[in-house]
């Protein structure tokens, strides 16, 4: 094994209950995150990405299959014995112990020095800014406050891996994208592998070195951001992870002829049918509209829908498909698309991609 | 303008009814407090006031005795109330419920809801029979079966402190590599500390006056302060009595004090 592997789950199986109400909640998921990466597990709730973190954290032990940590067979180790710490949905800050006390408390168990505990508990404090609340108890702080006490405790005693267990899930929108900053920040100074739990796909999408994109226990695709985006592995990856507009047609070569008419070039994803009846994936914003009737699909305008910077027009294709296309709104005016008019859809070649359904 | 949203305060007679049951309650009480400071013998006639009655109880062997045999049995016997009812609330709140747990709950509050006349005939029953075997004759059989019917008391106050308390606390402890027993020792017994110091006053203060089981469990010579009391005043209606109830109202309303400021919600 490489040594640039910090956390490798090998076939990991988790089974909850025996029998008939037996719930598989992992189903047999491989994966490698390499040292020193932001790692986003991401997928719906009951997706098994939580369950996963646990297997790493020691909270759980997997029913078949294998955890290492560093090369290192953890599976079954108890969680205090692993260099591995959480930061948990709901922050789990003890509450009968001050700010200072919550973040010395993994290196007090750890049995180091008072002094090198006073000095890592100062420096953390400077490293999430709250000096000055050292003495306060959690529950005279604010959510994003609790945020950062947590996150200095699971820092502190300097992890190989930092778990976080959808950390800002419970703040409000503004508070969220200046954790998702800071988070980001504190990954870069500490260099510390980082395992990202979340349902939330802008929040993967801006933080993260790679993602995993989980369903129904299974790991789906791992990838960098701009490849789950692009490249997406299946319709559900597709669908998940930003907007997609679903496209029938029977595919022969590379040419895919939609069931609305044209016959239109496409790519092909890995593990895509090579012919046949298949759904074909195009982002709304990769899709042109012009006024004039020429060589793409013809459409019809149902509606548009202002969004700010962006407007919404959805239209119809001549066999009903719905397709949502994203347009800039214009400085000035709307986006002169009467409903009920007839329009022509254009795009790049390698916007459109034939994908498997979800294995 | 007034607040128009529903209030009981409001309603006609709320005052009036209010008053007298407070009276209704608190009088006859304070009649005893009162009488407890009478110089003459009557519990009935106020002859002025005097401090007389208190060293005169405490002048009386009978009553030192079974004062200080109350204190045992409600110390020994809150003690391991406590004790039992801590380990039940751990385990009905620290974990994820399962089924069947309110069965567990009306289980442990079982005592609560069996008329005491009941158990008190089960246990003098019960340890007839062991006492016939054993021979054992001591306070035993009384700390038992106090410590029996306070541990609901101390049950309660201890399951409200824990309840609500994040689940993930001792889960966040062994991450932070502590192990089993100092995630006890720091985590969950800080926290549980205050609701089983609670519990621990509630059960003492139970313990403390209760007559009937006492009356039934208790062989010859086992009188505690209530059912000495309770065998005086059969007799003939003395004035020390006022005096030792004041007493007895005095440490309750000391505990119940306490109870009341360690359990109250921080703001």
């Amino acid at each position: 094994m490489s040594n640039d592997v910090a956390v490798e789950a090998r076939a990991a199986c988790k089974v909850y209950g025996q029998g008939a109400g037996a719930v598989t909640a992992l189903g047999g998921v491989s994966l490698v995150i390499r040292k020193g990466e932001f790692f986003t597990l991401l997928g719906p709730s009951g997706c098994g990405k939580t369950t996963l973190l646990k297997l790493i954290a020691g909270f759980e032990s997997p029913s078949s299959g294998q955890i290492l940590l560093d090369g290192q067979d953890i599976t079954f180790d108890p969680p205090n014995t692993r260099p591995v710490n959480t930061v948990f949905q709901s922050y789990a800050l003890f509450p009968h112990l001050t700010v200072a006390e919550n973040i010395g408390f993994g290196l007090k168990m750890l049995g180091r020095p008072k002094a090198e505990v006073a000095e890592t508990v100062t420096r953390m404090l400077a490293l999430v800014r709250l000096e000055k609340m050292a003495d306060r108890k959690p529950v005279q702080l604010s959510g994003g406050q609790q945020q950062r006490v947590a996150l200095a405790r699971a820092l502190a005693p300097a992890p190989k891996v930092l778990l976080l267990d959808e950390p800002l899930s419970a703040l409000d929108l503004k508070l969220r994208k200046e954790m998702q900053i800071e988070l980001k920040r504190l990954q870069v100074e500490t260099g510390i592998t980082f395992i990202f739990v979340t349902h939330d796909q802008e929040e993967a999408l801006t933080m993260s070195d790679r993602i995993g994109v989980m369903q129904a226990g299974h790991l789906l695709q791992v990838g960098d951001p701009r490849t789950i985006y692009t490249r997406p592995a299946n319709r559900f990856v597709a669908s998940f992870i930003g907007e997609s507009n679903f496209l029938t047609g029977t595919l022969s070569g590379s040419d895919l002829t939609l069931d609305a008419g044209p016959r239109m070039p496409v790519e092909r994803a890995d593990n895509a049918p090579v012919s046949g009846h298949v759904t074909a994936a195009i982002r709304p914003e990769q899709i042109r509209i012009s006024s004039d009737a020429g060589s793409g699909i013809a459409a019809k305008v149902l509606d548009t829908v202002y969004f700010g910077t962006d407007t919404h027009c959805v239209l119809a294709l001549s066999d009903g498909t719905e397709i949502t296309v994203r347009l800039q709104s214009p400085v000035s005016g709307d986006v002169g698309l009467q409903t009920g008019s007839q329009v022509t859809l254009t795009f790049e070649p390698g916007a459109l991609i034939v994908l498997p359904e979800v294995a | 303008m007034a607040d128009r949203s529903f209030s009981i305060s409001r309603l006609p007679g709320f005052a009036t009814i209010a008053v007298i049951v407070f009276v209704l309650l608190y009088l006859p009480i304070a009649m005893l407090v009162i009488f407890s400071f009478n110089a003459g013998d009557s519990v009935a006639i106020w002859e002025g006031f005097s401090l007389r009655w208190y060293p005169e109880a405490w002048q009386n062997e009978a009553v030192k005795a079974a004062t200080l045999r109350s204190l045992q049995v409600a110390t020994a016997a809150s003690l391991i109330a406590t004790g039992v009812a801590t380990m039940a609330a751990l385990g009905t709140t620290r974990r994820r419920a399962t089924r069947g747990q309110s069965f567990v709950y009306v289980m442990i509050n079982q005592p609560l809801m069996v008329p005491e006349i009941v158990t008190g005939v089960a246990l003098l029953i019960f340890f007839s029979s062991i006492k016939v075997i054993t021979g054992y004759q001591g306070l035993g059989y009384l700390i038992l079966a106090h410590a029996a019917f306070c541990t609901p008391f101390a049950y309660l106050p201890i399951r409200a402190r824990l309840e609500g308390m994040d689940l993930a606390l001792e889960t966040a402890a062994a991450d932070l590599y502590a192990s089993p027993w100092q995630t006890f020792r720091h985590v969950t017994l800080p926290l549980v500390m205050p609701g089983a110091v609670a519990g621990l006053m509630l059960a003492f203060v139970t313990s403390l006056d209760d007559v009937v089981i006492t009356e039934f469990v208790k062989s010859a010579g086992q009188d505690t302060l209530p059912t000495y009391m309770l065998a005086q005043i059969r007799r003939s209606v003395s004035a020390d009595i006022n005096a030792i109830s004041t007493l007895l109202l005095l440490l309750t309303v000391v505990l119940l004090t306490a109870f009341f400021l360690l359990t109250r919600k921080r703001t």
